[in-house]
């Protein structure tokens, strides 16, 4: 009984190479793909030159995702602002230069803070094709462009996707792990089981896409907030390994989860519905 | 007041720069003597507010002010040297040095917000009165075609002095140059 228990719990190497799993791997594969060669693309920034008190251009047409660099050849120190506050080079010395990634689409007017007669625009598409202005854009053609898929190449687009599977991984091992518990079913000890697993392993991704959309956009989100959400965020991706780490050993003994596994994961649950409210403050506001 | 005292020490430097264009006009080494002249108050004048404003906004400016001008000091030295030409005195360098002198010591006296509102609203009147005497005096009578054309590119900085010296005299609650 015992030795058919463990047979049942323990996954051999083997299995990684069923056809379910590499099905899994090509699927993961061709979904990323779009979105690796994308990057390539965009990898060289698009250049403004500072020069006797001027932007050049001083519109730039740029796709959303694209880097935008500022090279100073004045004499005299710049800043590149954005009026509406979504990013602020500080002083760029001259001879220096600064770049950013430029994420929303629409018309973005930037100043020189020391000389507020210094303006330039960026005029930022769609990467994909048609302009779909913030403000202002045709509402017909908008909502169509909407509809249409694209690769998730920025971080604010791929944070929110990877912050799903975070979000429902982690409840749904614990409630597995409890009903499994509860009813004593080897079914529901492998869901929890795997499902803290992809967890742990899920989560150092969606903390590296939100601390790349915080140095994106710094300026533009409450900092006690974002200060609060990505520490809090990166110590959950440890919390989640460590847990993790727990329930394999449990596995690898056989045993069903203690409580106090069950009472930790609860907390960590606790904290990540906590973690998820402050992400939706920043994002849709109070 | 303040508005007042910005009208004051205005007309003070029209008087300053206003000769030149009635007596004869500037030559190459006097307009270089009155560019660089313009160049080093401003930037004591800086000094000195970053030693007596606790306001990071003035010590923002003062410091710009002193990068800045700095920078166009060197620029303008660099091409004197290239061109060959020596600051000359002039009666209008003297009379800024003069006024600079006058305007240092009422700065000196003041303290806190008056002091920052008597700098905001002298460096609004300062490069307003510069910027009048670079249009019609100094860029009409340089010779050298070079020295000119670094006069017409030093006005865009001017302009954006005077922008920022107007929102810094704004946000300190001081009057706007041209009043309302």
């Amino acid at each position: 009984m015992r030795q058919a228990k463990r047979s049942a719990l323990t996954a051999s190497p083997a299995r990684f190479l069923s056809p379910e799993f590499l099905l899994a791997a090509a699927l993961a594969t061709v979904a990323f793909a779009p979105w690796l060669t994308a990057q390539n693309s965009t990898g060289s920034p698009q250049i403004v030159v500072i020069r006797q008190m001027h932007f050049e251009p001083s519109t730039l047409n740029v796709k959303a995702g694209d880097k935008v660099e500022w090279k100073n050849e004045d004499i005299f120190s710049h800043t590149v602002t954005a009026n509406n506050g979504t990013f602020d080079s500080g002083l760029i010395a001259p001879g220096s230069s600064w770049q950013t990634t430029i994420s929303k689409t629409g018309m973005l007017v930037y100043h020189c803070r020391p000389h507020p007669n210094m303006t330039a625009e960026l005029l930022v598409e769609q990467p994909g094709g048609h302009e779909q202005h913030e403000h202002g854009g045709a509402p017909g053609e908008g909502s169509q462009a909407s509809l249409r898929w694209s690769p998730p190449m920025r971080p604010d687009e791929i944070h929110p996707i990877l912050v799903n599977f975070t979000a429902a991984l982690l409840p749904l091992a614990f409630l597995s792990d409890l009903l499994g518990r509860i009813f004593r079913r080897q079914s529901l000890y492998a869901a929890g089981l795997w499902m803290m697993v992809f967890e742990a392993a899920i989560t150092p991704l969606t903390v590296i896409a939100g601390w790349w959309w915080k140095s994106t956009e710094a300026n533009d989100l409450p900092a006690k907030l974002v200060s609060v959400h990505q520490w809090l965020g990166s110590a959950a991706a440890v919390l989640f390994l460590v847990l993790a780490v727990w329930r394999w050993a449990f596995h690898r003994r056989a045993v069903p989860p203690s409580w106090t596994y069950l009472a930790l994961a609860f907390v960590a649950l606790l904290a990540l519905i906590y973690q998820g409210s402050l992400g939706g403050t920043m994002v849709f506001g109070q | 007041m303040n508005k007042l005292m910005s009208t004051v020490f205005g007309l003070g430097l029209a008087f300053a720069l206003g000769p030149m264009a009635n007596a004869q006009a500037p030559t190459d080494p006097q307009i270089v003597a009155i560019v660089q002249t313009a160049n080093r108050i401003d930037i004591s004048q800086a000094h000195l507010a970053l030693r007596k404003s606790n306001n990071p906004q003035v010590k923002e400016f003062a410091n710009q002010m002193i990068s800045d001008h700095t920078a166009l000091e060197k620029s303008v030295s660099d091409l004197a040297s290239k061109l060959g030409v020596k600051e000359e005195p002039s009666d209008t360098a003297s009379q800024l040095k003069q006024q600079a002198v006058e305007e240092s010591r009422k700065l000196a006296s003041l303290k806190g917000k008056d002091f920052d509102r008597e700098y905001a609203s002298h460096e609004v009147a300062y490069h307003q009165a510069v910027i009048n005497a670079a249009t019609s005096t100094l860029i009409p009578n340089a010779k050298n075609a070079e020295l000119k054309s670094a006069l017409e590119g030093a006005a865009p900085l001017l302009q954006g002095h005077l922008q920022h010296a107007q929102q810094l005299q704004q946000s300190l609650g001081g009057a706007t140059s041209g009043g309302r």
